[in-house]
């Protein structure tokens, strides 16, 4: 008996959880909440819409070349390929940033309005790592959300149209591989990208106890930006708002791809994130426990 | 307590490299210091530019900025991002040997032209439509430096050009530039003191290795910023890859044959009847005038039509483009630009110039 409560460390300081329980164990909290899921499934229903749409309206009503996303529904037709681009160039607009900003206001605000982030300010871990293993969750949730929209996306195009004639918009027909490996990295800049925002959230998220905040908070700064966008006369400020870059992910459709809207757009977002988390973070290590 | 501050810190630290990465990102890429290069005469550099025969193999972005204050003129279709102020970026391939491919991409769509050294394609993904014409390299090359047939000998063709140019103008090798990278001559045209005219200068960014023009800016007085400018924002010298110069139109796409761009060209025949535009004057004031036909801007004239084939009447655009003027001279609309004016009479007489306006009043009495 005595020789097992020797052998055991002694506990003068902390033992360290690792990382990976914390993270599994994080993950398992946020995708047990039913409205993570329902959220998830919903927005990946929003391909089958914009797909079934299109084909049964057919070619009736493609008008003449148009510069908004509308002319990206005319290559659609009989072009399977761009259903998964399509719908996540319409749903990081909005949708999916009030995705990441759901998950985000559960992270910080939800717990502190459960009472439960109490508990974890107070327990042995460092809150840098509490806030990693948050972010982390948050980021999770926005790929499986933008992985599921692609991947419907793909099967409802590939099922409506088949997958022959993979046609950038640079005119040339691209191989299967090809064309998934361009969906693929589609997906992995759009989640990064609505992180970002996310990030934000968090940080707002850090500061109140009410999850609606946060989401109201996202959401119009989501539209100042989208207003600040349209007004010519504040055109200096379109470099430094995370919006103006996401016109870029069209870019994926191209043939030879250009890479410079995409990085510089992901630079951006890395900017935003890093201010996001250090709010956060500053917030987090000043709270009493 | 300690702990408190060391987190604040840590936090404003990453928002400060935050905030300076972000503006780092919007800064426009830098002009940087000028490249030291070995002097050159505006004559050699003018020569070196006519020797270079053709274009190396090439990819770049080519970036337009026009603050040329153009009025916005509705029914123009893709002509009017260009004319409107504002950057358009296209991107250009060369491979050197004559076949070449330009870009223009829009947010969602996309015009792609090919030209594979026997056929030009031209694909406009807005509505999945290819237009297939045998022939003509000229329109898959408007870049290609076309001053070359002016004189067989190059030091002969130059001494021409500057001593057509120096008329009016002074031209000298104004010190070096960086433009998409690449170290550059900037050539300087300046009207002469006595040129009557809005514009200042007009600056040439030359390549100093392949000789090249990169960039040309036009500068207006009172303007700081150039008023136009069209060069290469990302240059890249070197072999391309061949397929960029091929096209095999998708498979449901719509094909047109050179016959709808022949119809396209029969259009104009209506302006065939107007009669020749006579220039008045030399040089940077030389002026356009022009008589149109009574009634073109007539009152119950509706038969202009713009591309969406709704009729306008052309004196109400007018009366929005310009505003209303009279003087002892007539009486009609003045459109005023950055770089120009235009008199446009109600008796039909137009003139054009990249001059103040007395000196298109004084260009018309002198047709009258």
């Amino acid at each position: 008996m005595t020789a097992a409560v020797v052998a055991r460390p002694a506990l003068d300081r902390p033992v360290r959880a690792p990382l990976g329980r914390l993270l599994v164990s994080e993950l398992r909290w946020i995708l047990r909440r039913p409205r993570t899921i329902i959220a998830i499934v919903l927005l990946s229903l929003v391909p089958v819409l914009i797909g079934v749409g299109t084909v049964i309206a057919g070619n009736a009503n493609a008008g003449p070349g148009g510069n908004g996303p509308g002319s990206l529904f005319t290559i659609l037709i009989g072009n399977g390929f761009v259903l998964p681009v399509l719908s996540l160039t319409l749903l990081l607009a909005m949708l999916l940033p009030l995705l990441g900003a759901m998950s985000a206001a559960d992270a910080l605000a939800g717990e502190s309005n459960h009472g439960t982030l109490r508990g974890l300010l107070i327990a042995p871990v460092s809150r840098a790592r509490l806030l990693g293993v948050k972010a982390f969750g948050v980021g999770t949730v926005v790929f499986i959300a933008t992985a599921a929209v692609a991947l419907v996306g793909l099967v409802t195009g590939v099922i409506l149209v088949g997958t022959d004639g993979l046609i950038t918009l640079t005119g040339n027909t691209l191989s299967f591989g090809d064309a998934l490996a361009r969906i693929g990295l589609s997906v992995v800049w759009v989640t990064f990208q609505v992180w970002a925002v996310a990030a934000i959230a968090l940080a707002v998220s850090a500061f109140t106890e009410h999850p609606l905040v946060v989401m109201a908070a996202t959401l119009a700064g989501a539209l100042v930006f989208a207003i600040l966008t349209v007004i010519p006369q504040l055109d200096w400020m379109q470099p430094y708002l995370l919006t103006t870059g996401w016109t870029s992910l069209t870019d994926v459709l191209r043939d030879p791809m250009p890479w410079d809207g995409l990085i510089d757009s992901t630079l951006k977002a890395a900017c935003y994130l890093l201010i996001g988390l250090s709010v956060a973070y500053a917030r987090l290590s000043t709270k009493d426990g | 307590m300690s702990g408190k501050k060391a987190g604040l810190v840590a936090g404003a630290a990453g928002v400060l490299a935050g905030v300076v990465g972000l503006g780092v990102l919007a800064m426009p890429a830098g002009a940087g210091p000028a490249p030291v290069l070995p002097k050159v005469s505006a004559e050699e550099l003018v020569q070196s530019v006519l020797t270079t025969k053709s274009m190396p193999a090439l990819a770049g972005t080519v970036t337009a900025t026009n603050n040329l204050g153009l009025p916005s003129v509705p029914g123009l279709g893709q002509a009017s991002r260009f004319l409107g102020n504002g950057t358009t970026n296209t991107q250009v391939w060369t491979d050197g040997k004559g076949k070449g491919r330009i870009s223009l991409p829009n947010s969602a769509s996309e015009e792609t032209i090919v030209y594979d050294g026997t056929t030009v394609w031209d694909w406009t993904s807005s509505n999945k439509t290819v237009h297939k014409e045998t022939g003509g390299p000229d329109k898959a090359h408007p870049d290609k430096p076309s001053s070359g047939e002016v004189a067989t000998d190059p030091a002969q063709a130059a001494k021409q050009v500057i001593a057509l140019i120096s008329k009016d103008s002074t031209v000298k090798v104004d010190g070096t530039a960086t433009v998409a990278g690449r170290s550059a001559y900037e050539v300087v045209l300046a009207p002469k003191p006595t040129e009557r005219t809005l514009l200042r200068e007009v600056r040439i960014a030359v390549d100093a290795e392949t000789k090249i023009p990169l960039q040309l800016s036009v500068l207006a007085n009172g303007n700081a910023q150039p008023v136009g400018q069209i060069g290469f924002s990302k240059l890249e010298i070197g072999t391309q890859d061949p397929a960029l110069f091929t096209f095999t139109p998708p498979a449901d796409a719509k094909v047109v044959t050179g016959d709808a761009e022949k119809l396209a060209q029969k259009k104009p025949d209506a302006a065939k009847n107007l009669p020749q535009p006579k220039l008045v004057g030399t040089g940077w004031d030389t002026v356009l005038v022009e008589k149109l036909p009574a009634g073109l801007l007539g009152n119950g004239d509706k038969t202009a039509k713009t591309k969406g084939g709704q009729s306008f009447d052309p004196s109400k655009l007018l009366g929005q483009l310009g505003k209303r003027v009279s003087g002892p001279w007539g009486a009609g609309y003045q459109v005023s630009t950055a770089v120009g004016t235009a008199l446009i009479l109600d008796d039909g007489r137009v003139a054009v110039g990249a001059v103040p306006q007395q000196v298109l009043i004084d260009a018309l009495a002198s047709v009258k």
